[in-house]
Formats: C-alpha cells, sequence, structure tokens
C-alpha cells in the first residue's frame, strides 16, 4: 500500500512524468510561495475529493459519474478559495485566476476517475497525498529555478522582521527576466522532464 | 424510485444540494471576514491614490459603463481638489477595478489596481505601484496611453507579454479623466 504513497513523488509524478495540470503549473511557477499556495490548496482538494469519491463510489451512479466528481471537487476547490480569501488575502491576490482553475485541474479529476472510484479510503487518501505532494515538489522546483534566475529572489512567507524574499546577490540586478515569462515556464518545465527522463531512463537500466 | 432517470438524478442533485449547504456554511462563516479585508483595502488605496487628502462619500454613477462611482478630494481648505474615481475596465481574466485619483483638469496623479483575475507574473505586474507610473501626469495636457507605440522603450518592456491588461487599464483612465472634466463642465 506504501507504493501508492512513493508513486506520485517521482515514478508517476503527475507534472514531469504523467504531464497532467500544466496549465496552473506553468502560470503560478514565477515565484515560490505562488507554488507553496498552490500546492497546499491542490493537496487539500485531492485528498478531500479523494475521500468523498471513495466513499460515495457505489452511491454515484456510472452515468453522472463525472458530474457528481466535478461538483465534489468544485465544492471543496470554493471552500479553499474562501478561506484563502479571509485568511490569507496576500496569497489569493497572488494566485488569481489560478485558484478557482484548480475544478478543472486533470490531477484532481484523474485521480478520481482513474483512483479513488476504485479503490478504498486508505489508498485513496495515500494516492492523494503522494499526488499531492508530487506536484508541490515538481511546482516548487520549477518556480525556484524560475524566480531565481528570472528575478534574483526566492519569495516566502512573510514572518517578523523578515520580508519573505530572500534576494540572490549577483543575480537580482540583472536577472535573466525571460524565466519568468510565458517562454522561461516552457524552457525550465520541458529541461527538467527531460532531466527526470534521463534519471527515470538510467533507473531503469540499472 | 424504479424509474432508472428519476434514481440517477436524485441522487446526483442530493449531491449538489449536501454540496450547497457546506458552501452555505462555510460563506456564512468567511464572509464577514472578507467584507473586514475588503474595507481595509479600499480605505488604505483611498489614501495612497488621494496623497493622503480626506475624501469624501462614495457617489454612484448610474449612466457609465466604466466609472462606477467617484469619492471628491478635498485640499486644505475644504475645497474640492480633484477626485478618485473606481473604475471597471476590460483585463485579460475579466473586469479588473482600478482606483484613479485625478486633479479637477483630469489629470492621472496616482492609480492602483484593486480586484482582478489577471495572470500572475504578467497582467499581476500591474498591481504594483511602479507599474502604474507610465499614467501618471497623463490625462490633462497629455493623452493616457492606451497603446505600446505611445509608451518608452523601457515602459513597453514591461508590459510586454500583458498588452490586454495595459490597454484596459489605459482606457479606464482615459475614461476616467474625460469623467472628471465633464464633472468640473456642469
Amino acid at each position: 500500500m506504501w507504493k501508492e504513497f512513493t508513486k506520485g513523488l517521482f515514478r508517476e509524478n503527475p507534472i514531469f512524468v504523467i504531464v497532467l495540470g500544466l496549465c496552473p503549473t506553468l502560470g503560478v511557477s514565477s515565484r515560490v510561495i505562488n507554488a507553496l499556495g498552490m500546492g497546499a490548496g491542490v493537496i487539500f482538494v485531492l485528498l478531500c475529493s479523494n475521500i468523498f469519491i471513495s466513499l460515495l463510489k457505489n452511491f454515484i451512479p456510472n452515468q453522472v459519474r463525472i458530474p457528481s466528481y466535478i461538483v465534489i471537487i468544485a465544492s471543496f476547490v470554493t471552500v479553499v478559495q474562501m478561506v484563502m480569501q479571509a485568511f490569507l488575502p496576500d496569497l489569493y491576490d497572488s494566485l488569481g485566476v489560478f485558484v478557482p482553475l484548480i475544478v478543472v485541474n486533470c490531477i484532481i479529476l484523474g485521480r478520481a476517475e482513474a483512483f479513488a472510484s476504485k479503490n478504498g479510503v486508505g489508498a485513496s487518501i495515500l494516492d492523494a497525498l503522494g499526488m499531492g505532494i508530487g506536484f508541490t515538489l515538481a511546482l516548487t522546483v520549477i518556480s525556484l529555478v524560475r524566480e531565481v534566475f528570472g528575478s534574483g529572489t526566492i519569495t516566502l512567507f512573510a514572518f517578523g522582521d523578515f520580508d519573505g524574499v530572500v534576494r540572490i546577490p549577483g543575480i537580482v540586478d540583472s536577472p535573466a527576466r525571460v524565466f519568468v515569462l510565458a517562454a522561461g515556464a516552457l524552457l525550465v518545465m520541458g529541461y527538467l522532464k527531460a532531466l527526470v527522463g534521463i534519471i527515470q531512463e538510467k533507473g531503469g537500466k540499472g | 424510485m424504479n424509474n432508472p432517470i428519476v434514481k440517477i438524478g436524485g441522487r446526483l442533485a442530493l449531491i449538489c444540494a449536501v454540496a450547497a449547504l457546506v458552501l452555505g456554511v462555510v460563506n456564512a462563516l468567511t464572509e464577514p471576514q472578507i467584507a473586514r479585508i475588503k474595507a481595509e483595502k479600499l480605505k488604505a488605496a483611498l489614501e495612497t491614490v488621494s496623497g493622503g487628502r480626506k475624501t469624501g462619500e462614495a457617489v454612484a454613477v448610474d449612466n457609465n459603463p466604466v466609472v462606477d462611482r467617484y469619492y471628491p478630494v478635498y485640499g486644505d481648505d475644504d475645497q474640492i481638489v480633484g477626485y478618485v474615481c473606481q473604475l471597471l475596465g476590460s483585463g485579460y481574466g475579466g473586469t479588473i477595478v482600478i482606483l484613479g485619483g485625478y486633479d479637477l483638469k483630469g489629470t492621472v496623479l496616482a492609480a492602483k489596481m484593486m480586484d482582478n483575475e489577471e495572470t500572475p507574473g504578467l497582467g499581476k505586474e500591474a498591481e504594483k505601484a511602479s507599474y502604474m507610473e507610465k499614467y501618471v501626469g497623463t490625462g490633462g495636457d497629455k493623452p493616457v496611453p492606451v497603446r505600446k507605440s505611445m509608451l518608452t522603450t523601457e515602459q513597453s518592456d514591461s508590459v510586454t507579454g500583458a498588452s490586454i491588461t495595459f490597454m484596459g487599464v489605459g482606457k479606464a483612465l482615459q475614461e476616467g479623466s474625460r469623467f472628471v472634466v465633464s464633472l468640473e463642465g456642469k
């Protein structure tokens, strides 16, 4: 059962291997804090929707399973949206349109259809956590590369006297702006996916 | 309940009803906090855009699709010295709300983007104070920039990838400027 958790971290990573949820991945990965916020939102929605869809799999009629999944997923996304807007307004403003778009994040509907609707609650929880953490890790790595080279900073949560921004000497004054633009997102995503592919191929051969 | 359509539809309706109930409860819990945050943001933005001057009560505007409401700005002698307009622009992700501060000639003194659904890293850059500098000083004697060709090379670079947001903000501020001039002409 443990493999249901670990598969999403690397072997079946939703971004680098299954290649799902690319729209928010490319859209919000210009700052590390966005990646962490979006990752937390996706983990919450994925976990809740997997639990409820697994529990209701015998109740939901097959003919209306997709609309039912969408209603369940959209409800949890709206909960995330309202809670974030009330208690983390800066992060909510920063993530913009991508919070409501979690509804159509293919990872969530994909795991509901491919896994939670066919498996028990325990396995569905592990699958959601593995896939959610795998998504967050991948998103954070992409954001880190883009923000460090594109802005010369690493933006985290502010606390106390710390404004949340780590400035990288030598890059912050003359960053390569292409990394924070859409083209940079695609380039970084492509190179990292290739790197993961090489590691997996070597691991497979070994 | 033997009719399969009723059974299928009934179960879907039940799922929807439970979802609506949960959302209603969460909305009731979070709504006061969201309203408080919005009021605080508006107050802070009004202070910024009016240059710290005293602003009057909001006046709703019914006959203008861009100018939603305006606030008179008072000088030290309690005379009106300008206006702050709440403008509705058209951005890439939908409607963008902008607060524009004007003098009596319709010159933009300051502007701030409020509610919006623009793309992080691109259109959302308009939330930064530095983004709005390209509009400051326009609207009176100088035209408000609404096309990239009206910007300097450096300014033009700053809106690359987010032209729709730039034009949406520009056109809204331009309409706000016209509105302020028309107010003073009355």
